[in-house]
C-alpha cells in the first residue's frame, strides 16, 4: 500500500517537473516567436471600467470582436452600429453632443475631414504603433498616414475590377472577355442585338462617394486622365480625358448605344452584385473586387460560378482604397482606446490579425496589411469566389483614388461630390451634356467651397 | 345694498382664464421640448459652428452670412423648387382624397365601411423609413412588382424606370407619401363629418336639395375648418420630407428629388458638417412654411355660419 503510494508521488513529482520544463519551453518559444510577448499582449498601466465603438454594420463581427476583448482584458465594450450611410452623422452627433467615444471608422472619404476637424487622435506614440505601419500596403499608407503621422489602422482595401457572366460570353461565341473599350461596345451591341441581354452592362452609378463618382475615376485613370493635378487644378477642361471619358460613358446610356441598364443610377456596391447575380447582364462594373462573394455565392445569386473578374483595357491600371478604424479624440483612455482599435484593425492579444483575416476568409475583403494580402490566407480564403492570382494581378496595378482626385485631402470634397453625383447622373439620364456636366462641375468648384 | 363682493380666489373664472389654464400645462411641455432646439438652431444659423466648434462649444458670430449662403446656392433653389411641386401634389391629393375617402366609410348602411374604417389606418402605422424602402421595392426597374403588374395587365411593353427616371422620379416619390399620410387626413375629416347635425340633411332634402346640393352647400362648408387645420399641418409635414427621399432616391437621379429637408440634412451631417449653414437652411423653410400657414388661415380657415 505504501510502496504504491511512494510510486504514485514519485510518478507524480516526475510529471510536475517534466510539466515545469514544457511551460518553460512553451514561454520561451512564444517569446523568441513574438506572439504573447508583442505590445499587443501587455495590458495598459491606467485601468477603465468599459470602452466602446461606434461602427457601420457588417454581419456580426463586432459582437464577437466586443467579446474576444471583454474576454481578453476583463474590460467591457459597447458598440453603436448604424447603417453604413448612416454612420457619419452618427458619430458626428455623439461627437459633437460630447459623448465618449473610443473607437470609431471611416471611409477614405470623411477622414481627412475627421482629421482636419479634430477628430481623430495621431498613434505615434503608442506601442508598436510603427511596426504596424511598416507592413501597410501602398495604398492604406495614403489612408492612414495624414502629414507623416500614423492617424488609423486599415478595416479592410479593394480594388476596382470588372466582372463578366460566363454564360453570356459563351452563347455569344466570344472567347474572351473585351481587351478595349470598342470592344467591350461591340460586344453589348451584339449582346443586345441577339436578344442575349436587354442591358449588357449594369454600371454602378447609384448616388454615393464610390459609387457613381468612383466609375468615373477609374474609367478616366485607365484611359490615363485624373481630376486635379498635384498642384489642385481641376483637369475636366474642353479635351479632357474625364470630360471624354464622361461623353462615352453617356453614349451607353439611353440617348446612344442603349446597353447600360437603367438599374445602374440606383445600385450600390451590394444591391449591383445582387442584381448582376440575376443574370441579365453581360458586364458588371468596374467597382470594388469583393463584389463577387455576392455574385458567386449560391445562397445569393443563380448565376453563383459563372462570374468572372476581369482586369481594364490597356496597361490594365486600376484604382483601390481602404477603409479605416481610428481612435477619436473623445476617448476614455488613449491606452485602452489604442487597445481596443488594434482588435479591429491590427493584432488581438495572440498576435494575429484576427479582423483582418476573418474578413478576408468570409468577406473577401481585401487587408490593408502587406503581410497579410502576401499570405495564404488571401490565397485560400478568397478561392471560392474568385480567381485569386487574376485579382492579385489587378491589385498590383492599382492606385490611390487619392491621386486620381486629389480633392478628397478638401474640405470641399463632399459638397463637390453631390453635385458630380447630380450633375452625371443629369448627363447619364441625356438631360445635359458631357460638356455642360463638365461646365457645371468646374464652377461647382467654387460653389463647393462656400459650403465650408 | 350692495352685494358683497367675493374674494377672487372664490370667484367664478372667466371663460378666456380658464382656457388659460387649461392650456398652460402643454405650452410648458412644448416650449421644453420644441422651444429650446428652435431657438438654438436660430443661434446657430448665425454662427460658424463645424464639428469642433460645437464640440468645444465656442461659435464665432458671423451674422446674415449663412442665410446669404444659402440663398446664394443654386442647389438650394432647385431643392426649394421641388419640394413646392412635392408639397402642391401631395396636399391637393390628399385633400381631395381625404374628404372622398371620408365620405364613403361614413355610410353607416354599408357595412365593409367599418372594415375600411380600421384598415384606411394601416399604412399609418408603418414606419416612413419601411415605407420609403417597401417601394423601393415595388419600383425596381427590372424586377419591380408595380411594373410586373402593369406588363401582365398588358398596359406596357417595356419596364418604366419610375424612380430612376427624372421625369418621373419625384412623382414616384409622392405616391408613397401620400399612401402613409393619407390616413391622418381621412379621420380627420370622417371626424368632423360626424360633427355635422344629420337634421341639416333631412331639411335640406325636404327642401329639395339633391346630394351634390346636399354636398355643396352643407358638407363643403361644414369642412372649411378642418380643411384648413389639415392644410396647415399636411404642409408643414410635405415640406419637411425626408425618409421617402432618403430610402427611395437618395434625391437623384440628378438633382430631381433633392427636397429642401435632404438639402439641411446634407450640409449639416455630411462632411464639412457646416450645422450654421444647415441651421440656416431649415429657418427658411420654417419661415415659409409659416408664411403658408397665415396664408391658409386667412383665407381658408373661417367661422361657419348657417
Amino acid at each position: 500500500m505504501s510502496n504504491d503510494i511512494i510510486q504514485k508521488w514519485e510518478l507524480s513529482r516526475r510529471r510536475v517537473l517534466g510539466g515545469a520544463a514544457g511551460l518553460g519551453l512553451a514561454g520561451a518559444s512564444g517569446a523568441a516567436f513574438g506572439q504573447q510577448a508583442g505590445p499587443w499582449a501587455v495590458p495598459p498601466k491606467a485601468k477603465v471600467d468599459r470602452l466602446n465603438f461606434v461602427v457601420w454594420t457588417y454581419g456580426d463581427i463586432y459582437t464577437r470582436i466586443a467579446k474576444q476583448f471583454e474576454a481578453d482584458w476583463g474590460v467591457k465594450v459597447d458598440s453603436t452600429i448604424s447603417s453604413f450611410n448612416d454612420h457619419p452623422t452618427k458619430l458626428t452627433t455623439m461627437y459633437a453632443a460630447g459623448e465618449k467615444i473610443d473607437v470609431s471608422q471611416s471611409s477614405p472619404f470623411s477622414f481627412p475631414n475627421f482629421v482636419a476637424q479634430g477628430l481623430v487622435e495621431p498613434l505615434d506614440d503608442m506601442p508598436g504603433a510603427a511596426d504596424y505601419a511598416k507592413d501597410f500596403t501602398a495604398f492604406t499608407k495614403q489612408v492612414a498616414m495624414v502629414n507623416g503621422k500614423l492617424m488609423g489602422l486599415p478595416y479592410f482595401a479593394t480594388s476596382w475590377v470588372w466582372n463578366y457572366y460566363t454564360d453570356m460570353l459563351e452563347k455569344l461565341k466570344f472567347d474572351k472577355p473585351f481587351a478595349t473599350y470598342e470592344e467591350l461596345i461591340e460586344q453589348c451591341v451584339k449582346a443586345k442585338k441577339d436578344g442575349v441581354s436587354r442591358y449588357p452592362i449594369l454600371w454602378i452609378a447609384g448616388v454615393g462617394l464610390e459609387q457613381l463618382p468612383g466609375t468615373w475615376y477609374q474609367m478616366t485613370w485607365n484611359k490615363g486622365g485624373m481630376f486635379f493635378d498635384k498642384q489642385g487644378n481641376h483637369m475636366l477642361g474642353a479635351g479632357s480625358i474625364a470630360r471624354e471619358t464622361l461623353k462615352w460613358w453617356a453614349n451607353t446610356f439611353e440617348k446612344g448605344l442603349d446597353i447600360a441598364d437603367p438599374e445602374s443610377l440606383k445600385v450600390q456596391f451590394t444591391s449591383g452584385a445582387k442584381a448582376f447575380g440575376a443574370g441579365k447582364n453581360l458586364y458588371r462594373g468596374p467597382n470594388h473586387h469583393y463584389g463577387l462573394n455576392i455574385c458567386n455565392d449560391p445562397a445569393q445569386s443563380p448565376i453563383a460560378g459563372k462570374v468572372k473578374v476581369h482586369g481594364s483595357p490597356g496597361d490594365g491600371r486600376t484604382i483601390a482604397d481602404a477603409h479605416v478604424y481610428f481612435v477619436t479624440t473623445a476617448n476614455r483612455n488613449k491606452e485602452w482606446a489604442w487597445k481596443l482599435l488594434q482588435y479591429l484593425g491590427g493584432k488581438t492579444k495572440d498576435g494575429n490579425y484576427s479582423q483582418a483575416i476573418n474578413l478576408a476568409k468570409d468577406a473577401m475583403l481585401g487587408s490593408g496589411f502587406t503581410s497579410v494580402m502576401n499570405s495564404d490566407v488571401i490565397k485560400t480564403g478568397w478561392a471560392p469566389w474568385g480567381d485569386v492570382p487574376e485579382i492579385l494581378k489587378i491589385w498590383d496595378k492599382s492606385a490611390y483614388i487619392g491621386e486620381v482626385c486629389s480633392s478628397i485631402y478638401q474640405p470641399w470634397h463632399f459638397p463637390w461630390t453631390d453635385q458630380v453625383n447630380i450633375e452625371v447622373q443629369k448627363c447619364l439620364t441625356g438631360q445635359i451634356t458631357a460638356d455642360v456636366c463638365c461646365d457645371n462641375l468646374i464652377k461647382g468648384i467654387a460653389d463647393a467651397k462656400r459650403k465650408v | 345694498m350692495t352685494a358683497r363682493r367675493r374674494p377672487w380666489y372664490r370667484r367664478e373664472m372667466s371663460a378666456g382664464s380658464f382656457a388659460f389654464f387649461m392650456n398652460v400645462p402643454t405650452l410648458l411641455c412644448l416650449g421644453l421640448v420644441l422651444a429650446y432646439p428652435v431657438i438654438y438652431a436660430g443661434y446657430l444659423s448665425v454662427h460658424k459652428v463645424g464639428l469642433a466648434q460645437l464640440r468645444r462649444g465656442e461659435f464665432a458670430f458671423t451674422g446674415w452670412e449663412n442665410y446669404g449662403r444659402v440663398l446664394e446656392d443654386p442647389l438650394f433653389w432647385v431643392a426649394l423648387k421641388n419640394t413646392l411641386v412635392f408639397t402642391v401634389i401631395t396636399v391637393g391629393s390628399e385633400i381631395v382624397l381625404a374628404v372622398m375617402i371620408a365620405l364613403l366609410i361614413n355610410q353607416t348602411s354599408v357595412w365593409t365601411s367599418r372594415v375600411t374604417r380600421f384598415l384606411i389606418l394601416l399604412p399609418y402605422a408603418i414606419p416612413p423609413i419601411a415605407n420609403g424602402l417597401i417601394w423601393s421595392f415595388l419600383y425596381s426597374f427590372q424586377f419591380g412588382f408595380l411594373n410586373r403588374i402593369l406588363f401582365s395587365a398588358g398596359l406596357i411593353t417595356d419596364p418604366v424606370n419610375w424612380a430612376g427616371n427624372p421625369n418621373t422620379a419625384l412623382y414616384a416619390v409622392t405616391v408613397p407619401y401620400i399612401w402613409r399620410t393619407l390616413p391622418f387626413a381621412i379621420i380627420l375629416v370622417h371626424a368632423a363629418l360626424q360633427g355635422i347635425p344629420k337634421d341639416l340633411y333631412e331639411q335640406a332634402a325636404i327642401d329639395g336639395a339633391n346630394a351634390w346640393h346636399r354636398f355643396r352647400h352643407i358638407t363643403v362648408p361644414m369642412l372649411r375648418q378642418i380643411v384648413a387645420i389639415i392644410l396647415v399641418l399636411r404642409t408643414a409635414f410635405a415640406f419637411a420630407v425626408f425618409e421617402e427621399i432618403l430610402a427611395i432616391t437618395q434625391g437623384g437621379p440628378g438633382d430631381a428629388t433633392w427636397v429642401a429637408a435632404w438639402y439641411s440634412y446634407k450640409i449639416a451631417f455630411a462632411p464639412p458638417n457646416n450645422f450654421g449653414m444647415g441651421s440656416a437652411s431649415a429657418y427658411i423653410l420654417a419661415l415659409m412654411i409659416g408664411v403658408i400657414a397665415l396664408v391658409y388661415m386667412r383665407f381658408v380657415y373661417r367661422r361657419v355660419t348657417l
